[in-house]
């Protein structure tokens, strides 16, 4: 796969960003909490990005910043991956209830907007970003249950499938060895997919001062803060705003490149999953 | 064919057990519960070890749900109705998903049309052999591999080496079948059933996968259900033959009875455009080996 360029370069991408997730709170030249006397500050060698209203700077904070939005997007995808792909897969082999009650159950999901209702969740639970994320999680879950559904049932159908059947194959040897293949592609796709729909998702629940406390670093908190000072500084959003797309675009072009390398199959699935990421992205621009 | 030697498959003797059914249909009727038709009406007939049974019939005539029935892998909206299905003296009625399990491929196993469909594309053949062996006879890895080589060469493949490293696209229709029929041989089932298992092939194919499942109910006292629209496949490896039209068994006999002295109008009807068309084919086509 990582013959094709745009693998590489959304790995390389990937990987750094990971690592600043990593190391960023180590490798902040300063406190990112600490503020100072000199407020909104243009670029200089002492602070490279500036500083805020408050006098911090802006640099360390991204820095420190990247950790939520990693986490939170990664926590996103995990969650929808599980909650989505097993059943999904489960749909087609077990009973028809079970079937039509997930099938109903994902397109209640569907219908639900996830940051209205990522917000209303976090008003229940309490303003965590975990908690925010979660429920995210769970209502991007369709996506994996219809990719992995629509790539269960041609396989389960097939004659190859009916011919291990005849020779006598339980279904979790029919799963193992048959299904998975056909299912990993177009779930990889979809997994970096969603990545990329959850560091959306972070920024804009961090913009709007949900699920991290104010003086902790975020990228959306950076971005909300910037646009109060456009009058002083209006170059500011422009870092947080290329990290944020920096790394969505890693994502996709990573989901881009699996698709390709996995062929055709992985295409046709994908497409519901870009309806759905684009649906995301409007809602999100929208507020 | 050719010689017996090499072969891992168990022998035991022909005449010997020919007492006791290893599948015996009795009366079945399968209904088509969407449209409310009956399919296939009063099928009966039985199978001792080593003992081949043909059906032959039009497409439609219900041969194929007849042995689909037997495998337990009816589709959706088929229901056996009426009528019992034994194998080795147990009712299919009352098996559960596992206990189908357990008799698939040991117990009853089939080969079909269309060889390459039956595998899967990106698994190489001599993997899908070996995970029969390792699943159903648990077997190690190594001794599955052995023993997928000696089923290879037990269906006359004659570089077994190679053809187990190659994939279903790099074999030809009669190879692949002839890797299905080790596959489904695999774990020594005591019924296979052949439905068209020769149909996609061209004529001198058919004729030595024919002569293989010959070979092999000789060998090993497998009884085979040879399902086939035509009678020259049916003429060349049967004992008994049915003949199906619309759902109903109209004729049921020994071979040499039924080709001979047809009772049926629709098995001599069968017989006659057989004959016809048979010849024409030979006559027209320049090729005589060509794909039918």
């Amino acid at each position: 796969m990582l013959r094709l360029r745009s693998a590489r370069v959304a790995v390389g991408i990937l990987v750094l960003i990971a690592l600043l997730a990593a190391l960023g709170s180590v490798l902040a030249p300063q406190d990112p909490l600490a503020g100072g006397a000199d407020t909104l500050a243009g670029v200089s060698g002492r602070h490279w990005l500036g500083t805020d209203y408050l006098g911090r700077d802006v640099f360390s904070r991204l820095l420190a910043g990247s950790r939520v939005s990693v986490l939170g997007s990664v926590e996103v995808a995990l969650i929808a991956l599980v909650l989505g792909t097993i059943p999904g897969v489960l749909s087609v082999y077990l009973s028809r209830v079970f079937e039509w009650l997930t099938l109903r159950l994902a397109d209640t999901l569907v219908a639900l907007p996830f940051l209205i209702f990522a917000v209303s969740v976090t008003a229940l639970l309490g303003n965590g970003i975990t908690q925010a994320m979660f429920t995210v999680g769970v209502l991007v879950s369709p996506l994996f249950y219809r990719v992995a559904r629509a790539a269960t049932l041609p396989v389960a159908r097939s004659q190859y499938v009916e011919a291990a059947m005849i020779s006598g194959a339980s279904t979790g040897w029919i799963v193992r060895r048959h299904v998975w293949a056909k299912v990993l592609p177009p779930v990889a796709v979809a997994l970096a997919h969603t990545i990329g729909v959850g560091f959306i998702v972070v920024s804009s629940l961090t913009f709007l001062g949900i699920g991290v406390q104010p003086p902790a670093p975020t990228w959306g908190g950076l971005l909300a803060s910037d646009l109060g000072y456009l009058d002083f500084q209006p170059y500011a959003p422009i870092a947080p705003v290329l990290l944020i797309v920096a790394t969505v675009w890693g994502c996709n072009l990573l989901a881009d490149a699996i698709r390709d390398v996995s062929g055709q199959e992985g295409r046709a699935l994908l497409n519901s999953g870009r309806a759905r990421a684009n649906r995301v992205l409007a809602e999100g621009e929208g507020r | 064919m050719t010689t017996v030697s090499e072969t891992a498959v168990r022998t035991t003797p022909v005449t010997g057990a020919a007492s006791e059914a290893v599948l015996a249909v009795r009366d079945l009727r399968i209904r088509d519960e969407v449209n409310d038709r009956m399919i296939v009406r009063g099928v009966s007939f039985e199978l001792t070890p080593g003992k081949v049974v043909g059906i032959v019939g039009e497409s439609g005539s219900g041969k194929t749900l007849t042995c689909r029935a037997a495998l337990g892998i009816l589709p959706a909206h088929f229901a056996v109705s009426g009528g019992s299905i034994e194998i080795t003296g147990r009712d299919i009625a009352a098996l559960t998903p596992a206990q189908w399990v357990g008799l698939r491929g040991g117990t009853v196993s089939a080969v079909f049309q269309d060889p390459a469909s039956y595998l899967n594309p990106s698994i190489r053949v001599g993997a899908q052999i070996a995970e029969v062996i390792l699943v159903k006879l648990g077997l190690g890895r190594r001794a599955a591999r052995h023993r997928a080589l000696e089923l290879l060469a037990a269906v006359h493949l004659r570089q077994p080496a190679l053809v187990y490293d190659q994939y279903p696209f790099e074999l030809s229709g009669g190879m692949l079948q002839r890797v299905l029929i080790a596959a489904a041989i695999a774990a020594d089932p005591k019924v296979l059933i052949a439905d068209e298992a020769t149909t996609a092939l061209d004529v001198t194919v058919q004729a030595e996968i024919l002569d293989l499942l010959a070979d092999l109910r000789e060998r090993t006292g497998l009884a085979l259900v040879v399902v086939s629209h035509d009678l020259a496949v049916v003429a060349q490896l049967c004992d008994e033959v049915l003949v199906m039209h619309a759902g109903e068994v109209v004729e049921h006999g020994p071979t040499a009875r039924v080709l001979y002295e047809p009772r049926h109008d629709y098995t001599r009807l069968l017989i006659a455009g057989h004959e016809e068309y048979g010849l024409e084919r030979f006559l027209d086509s320049p090729e005589v080996d060509g794909v039918r």
